[in-house]
């Protein structure tokens, strides 16, 4: 896996590409917290990734969770084929927000 | 001097001036037919250096029984060319002022010149060769160092880290610090300062001593100066016990000396330093003795040893503390692996038609399968899969276990039950982790199942006739939203069965092809239809047992011929 962070508006964008598994997860979660943490609202860019594990998702979703309890927006953008068919299986598309892209998201957000 | 590399060509102008009246005495020695009577003259000429001679000759150092008394006297007891050797080492001692180079210590030079002209004169007696000419040979061999802190007196303040190198060390440091040696701007000064031949030699090539030259007696000083100035380096290096290995060698090598006689040399040198310190005066500080060295050698070793006997005895502990906590830890993780498989059902025992397997990819799972039946006959079953893998999916695993079992006996409905396990679950999730799962329940007598998904992948109805049916997820997985909204379905079991499995099975990868999928796997459940329920989990799991296994693998399934036979 790689993983990048950079800014766009007052957005956190947190770019995760390839695998994302057990061992890559908790690089991915730290991330992903550490723009939260930050009060920064956060959108993660899974455009390249090829696989994710349930470990993950997990981290997702403990950023999904973090959010919601420091009323940050969060979200999921450019959400891959691979990884769309883990959400969808577990209904999870329906739990995060999903957008096409940055640009968008920040768009509507305004 | 600002160019450093002029070095490479220095010229007379560049040197220290000659001490002409040296000078005079050497080319008077070199002739053939210089008389005793006419060296003397020569001598006495100046009364300076005579007096200084006479000083030098009269004491311990050269131990002569009667006083000397004039340099007529001193050439008929040394000899011409000693006298001559002795001129030379006062006129050159005196060649440079011991303010000529400001910030050297001259007297610690001349000093280690000292322990070298010392040592050298001790392996004349090895070596057969003449005392004085050893003596001059230590005393001088360096002068070109001298000459070149002399030149480019910038440098004086690098003396320190040349005077505590060794013989090798110093070389590249030299050449490091002037892009030039001490032995090549010896040479060249020996040359223009006209030295005696063996002095010229002496002065070039110590470094160097297997000379092509037709002169063994040349070869062989210059053999004595190399290894004087190894054996006055034991006492000065800052990193001892080497030198003393490479004194050994060396003498060994050239003069077959053992490490005893070598010692034993090297014994001698305190005293000698200081009795020709004394006589050449010269001023020589404390000299250690060979004891010291070695006290402060071995005590190196002493140390290095003893901190190698540590880290071996600190890596033998810390792999038996590996060794024993990896016991420990194997002996926890089979507790609490015997523990996770008393939290699944062993058999089908009073749940006719029930089957399960679970395979784990690691020592503990994630992964975990129930059914019991209650009171009123009914049955409840589910399958989870905890998100992640280890300590803590097994942990979470066996929360949900026991939530399952213990609400399960009390809510009935299968949504109600997901709904109020998930509220149990957020309550303490940690780290975004969270479950899929689909619990149910069965009724036997009328043969109907109610079952809800909770983010888990489809469940398939299998039936006697007809397309496969997939029950996929209504809702999330538990422990993700609060607020989620579980939905109940039902379906028939009638002729049919029903498989619950998690994503081991479906993400493994048989040899022959990619994943097997919800597909690949709907098609193996098709070609095992017929396989009796008893040995059927076993069969399912033996079509993917080849393939490379990543998750945790578990299936369930409530098959209706069973449950037929058994009625």
């Amino acid at each position: 896996m790689s993983a990048d962070v950079r800014m766009q508006a007052e957005y956190a964008i947190v770019s995760l590409a390839g695998e994302i598994d057990l061992h890559s997860s908790p690089e991915a979660r730290k991330l992903i917290l550490t723009c939260l943490q930050d009060n920064r609202p956060t959108l993660v860019d899974l455009g390249d990734v090829a696989y994710i594990d349930s470990s993950g998702v997990a981290s997702l979703v403990e950023g999904f969770q973090l959010a919601r309890q420091r009323q940050l927006d969060f979200g999921l953008v450019r959400v891959s084929a691979a990884v769309l068919n883990v959400l969808k299986l577990a209904r999870l598309d329906k739990v995060f927000p999903l957008y096409p892209s940055v640009e968008e998201r920040i768009k509507n957000a305004g | 001097m600002t160019d450093r590399t002029a070095f490479d060509q220095l010229k007379p102008t560049d040197l220290p001036a000659p001490p002409q009246e040296a000078i005079g005495i050497v080319r008077a020695c070199a002739r053939p037919n210089i008389t005793s009577k006419r060296l003397a003259d020569l001598i006495t000429h100046n009364a300076v250096l005579t007096a200084e001679l006479l000083r030098i000759v009269n004491s311990a150092f050269f131990g002569f029984r009667t006083k000397v008394t004039s340099a007529a006297h001193a050439v008929t007891l040394m000899g011409q060319r000693a006298l001559r050797n002795l001129a030379l080492c006062v006129a050159m001692r005196d060649a440079l002022r011991p303010d000529a180079i400001p910030g050297l210590d001259m007297a610690e030079y001349w000093e280690q010149s000292l322990r070298r002209a010392v040592a050298a004169r001790c392996l004349s007696a090895v070596t057969k060769l003449d005392a004085e000419d050893c003596f001059t040979a230590g005393l001088l061999q360096d002068f070109g160092l001298l000459v070149m802190l002399f030149i480019d007196q910038d440098r004086a303040g690098d003396w320190w880290r040349l005077a505590t190198a060794n013989p090798d060390e110093r070389y590249s440091l030299e050449m490091s610090l002037f892009q030039m040696t001490h032995d090549r701007v010896g040479e060249t000064l020996a040359t223009a300062w006209e030295l005696p031949q063996e002095l010229r030699q002496v002065m070039g090539h110590h470094h160097t001593p297997i000379l092509e030259t037709s002169a063994p007696e040349l070869n062989a000083l210059c053999r004595v100066a190399h290894c004087a100035d190894w054996m006055a380096a034991v006492f000065t290096a800052t990193d001892k016990r080497p030198v003393i290995q490479r004194c050994q060698h060396l003498l060994h090598e050239h003069y077959g000396l053992s490490a005893e006689q070598v010692a034993d040399l090297l014994d001698d040198l305190a005293q000698g330093v200081r009795e020709a310190g004394a006589a050449m005066g010269m001023r020589v500080g404390e000299q250690l003795t060979l004891s010291d060295v070695l006290r402060e050698a071995n005590l190196q070793l002493v140390e290095d040893n003893l901190s190698y006997q540590e880290l071996t005895w600190r890596l033998e502990q810390a792999l038996e503390d590996r060794d024993r906590i990896a016991g420990e830890l194997n002996r926890e993780l089979e507790l609490a692996r015997e523990v996770q498989r008393s939290l699944m059902p062993r058999d089908n025992t009073g749940c006719a038609g029930f089957h399960g397997i679970n395979t784990s990819a690691r020592e503990l799972s994630g992964d975990f399968y129930d059914y019991f039946s209650t009171r009123s006959g009914q049955i409840h079953f589910c399958i989870a899969d905890v998100s992640g893998k280890g300590m803590n999916a097994a942990l979470l695993m066996a929360k949900v276990s026991s939530l399952f079992r213990c609400l399960g006996k009390g809510i009935g409905d299968p949504a109600a039950l997901l709904s109020m396990i998930n509220r149990e679950i957020i309550e303490t999730s940690v780290r975004g982790m969270f479950v899929t799962m689909i619990g149910g329940r069965f009724n036997p007598e009328n043969g109907l199942i109610q079952i809800a998904n909770a983010g888990h992948l489809p469940a398939l109805y299998l039936p006697a006739n007809g397309p496969i049916q997939e029950f996929p997820a209504d809702a999330p997985p538990l422990g993700i939203v609060a607020e989620a909204q579980f939905v109940t379905r039902e379906l028939s079991l009638a002729e049919g069965a029903l498989y619950l499995y998690t994503d081991g099975l479906i993400e493994a990868r048989p040899r022959n092809g990619g994943e097997l999928g919800i597909s690949g796997l709907k098609g193996l459940l098709r070609r095992c239809a017929d396989v009796p329920a008893a040995q059927r989990a076993r069969r399912l799991l033996d079509a993917v047992r080849d393939a490379e296994i990543h998750d945790d693998l578990t299936l369930m399934f409530i098959d209706s011929k069973e449950r037929d036979r058994s009625e």
